[in-house]
């Protein structure tokens, strides 16, 4: 039971919620989702399109894991056949493309949960809930849904999750709210461990162009030489900063590209040993 | 809300369970209206026995998304319409149950009251068994709705109340399905057709009220 729970859900924001078990978490989860109503006080703000992840879900649905995710986008909203390519496209990044035609009963727990995670993607919800989505995935299927999330957070939307993995999302979390008895406390956020693999890139704007606001990641900034800047952001945000970067108005030129090991990986060391070659961008 | 019933339909039709309501009725129907009998008769008959299986009907509807699988869909249009949905699905396999029946009825009978010399026009005879069908499919969907999820949530308690609620339903006078049934059964034996407007609408009413009342609570009440 939560009690004189106050939760303000931004656009642009990835929020964590923390909680031992049986504090009430998926309660929490279940009525930012709109499943459950609180029973006292409310929710205010207009519906935003929201999708949810259950922990473990495995649906004995008389359908095949395309044939359900077609459903579903149809309920979120889409076109049949905007659906049924967009379930394709998700099933083939979650690592599940051979499934499509697998139903639902005979399907792994594994990729059963990568059917729930492709429902709440195809949709781009506004609002994505995720309670404990990444249990049961394989190690590509995780690092896919963490980049997942970065895109989405990067494209406007507000995501929220429980992980009992507390490195979970550990460099882009904006929020951390913990529930403590019955209430919910702000947690400070742990975004300056820089625990997890970096992306540097080296970009270079047009002449005299500012940065562009709000980029992926809120990623750390240098200037680098012949008017470039250097951006470091975690490896989750890398895809959707360089997106973000290429389809700005006007576009920037990327320079350069190097993963850096996290600070915490590597103390005080000056010029890390594990730098790998820098490819040249194009 | 059409690709919502749309899944919702799909998922009845693919997982079966529709069998054993519409064998049940069919078998009903068929041990009970004989080709040559008086048509009001048998109208009322297969109406009366429309009420208790779409009770179960609704029900198989509301229960058969696996929990996980009834969080995702609430999450994207919430737990009332997907509570709407299940309800609407149950109540329109059970219309399409009557009106096949009421069209069988109406083919094989004998237009005739129990007087063979009372001759009983089709048309009429054929409206009035539709309007106490869909009486009986109405109150009946009623019942299913409230004798489950959310108001009854252990499976005992639930099929009990359905049954004796349906039971109920059919053979107290002053129900709508009681009166609907009964204006047949009167109309076959003194030839004349009652169109049993007034308890369609008020079984429509009751419907829309059971519905209202557990689509809200669906949203409040978690398992």
């Amino acid at each position: 039971m939560l009690r004189g729970v106050d939760l303000d859900l931004p656009p642009r924001t990835l929020i964590r919620v923390e909680g031992a078990n049986g504090t009430g978490k998926s309660t929490l989860l279940r009525l930012l989702a709109g499943i459950d109503s609180p029973s006292e006080g409310r929710i205010t703000g207009r519906r935003p399109r929201t999708a949810y992840v259950p922990e473990r879900f495995s649906a004995a649905l008389p359908f095949t894991a395309a044939g359900y995710l077609v459903h579903l986008g149809r309920i979120h909203g889409l076109r049949s056949s905007e659906a049924t390519d967009r379930a394709r496209s998700w099933l083939a990044r979650l690592g599940a493309a051979g499934h499509a035609r697998t139903p639902l009963p005979e399907l792994s727990k594994g990729t059963s949960q990568k059917v729930a995670v492709a429902q709440a993607l195809l949709a781009e919800p506004e609002l994505l809930i995720l309670d404990e989505a990444w249990t049961g995935l394989d190690t590509a299927a995780r690092d896919e849904l963490e980049r997942a999330v970065a895109e989405r957070v990067a494209a406007g939307a507000t995501v929220v999750f429980v992980d009992h993995d507390p490195r979970r999302l550990a460099g882009s979390v904006d929020a951390v709210f913990r529930i403590e008895g019955t209430g919910l406390l702000a947690a400070p956020a742990t975004r300056a461990a820089g625990t997890g693999t970096r992306v540097r890139i080296e970009a270079a704007g047009p002449p005299g162009a500012a940065l562009p606001a709000g980029l992926p990641g809120t990623p750390e900034h240098t200037p680098a030489a012949d008017g470039g800047v250097r951006l470091t952001v975690a490896a989750t945000h890398s895809d959707a900063l360089l997106r973000a970067l290429l389809t700005a108005h006007p576009p920037w030129h990327i320079r350069r590209l190097a993963a850096v090991p996290g600070l915490a990986e590597s103390p005080g060391d000056d010029g890390p040993p594990h730098r790998t070659p820098t490819p040249e961008a194009p | 809300m059409t690709a919502l019933l749309r899944y919702r339909a799909d998922l009845l039709v693919r997982s079966q369970r529709w069998l054993a309501p519409v064998l049940l009725y069919a078998a009903f129907v068929g041990i009970g209206v004989q080709a040559g009998q008086p048509v009001l008769d048998s109208l009322g008959y297969a109406a009366a026995g429309l009420l208790p299986v779409t009770a179960w009907l609704v029900q198989l509807c509301v229960d058969q998304e696996p929990p996980a699988a009834r969080t995702v869909t609430a999450a994207v249009v919430g737990s009332p319409r997907v509570h709407l949905a299940s309800l609407l699905t149950g109540l329109g396999c059970a219309g399409l149950l009557g009106v096949a029946a009421t069209l069988v009825v109406l083919l094989i009978s004998r237009p005739t009251g129990h007087d063979t010399t009372v001759r009983v026009a089709l048309l009429p005879a054929g409206i009035a068994g539709l309007l106490a069908a869909g009486c009986c499919a109405l109150l009946g969907a009623a019942v299913g709705a409230l004798c489950t999820r959310p108001l009854l949530l252990r499976r005992g308690w639930s099929v009990s109340a359905t049954v004796l609620a349906a039971l109920l339903a059919v053979v107290t006078s002053g129900s709508p399905a009681n009166t609907a049934v009964t204006g047949l059964v009167t109309g076959a034996r003194t030839g004349v057709v009652h169109l049993p407007v007034l308890p369609f609408v008020v079984a429509a009413a009751l419907a829309a009220a059971a519905a209202a009342l557990t689509c809200r609570l669906a949203s409040l009440r978690a398992e």
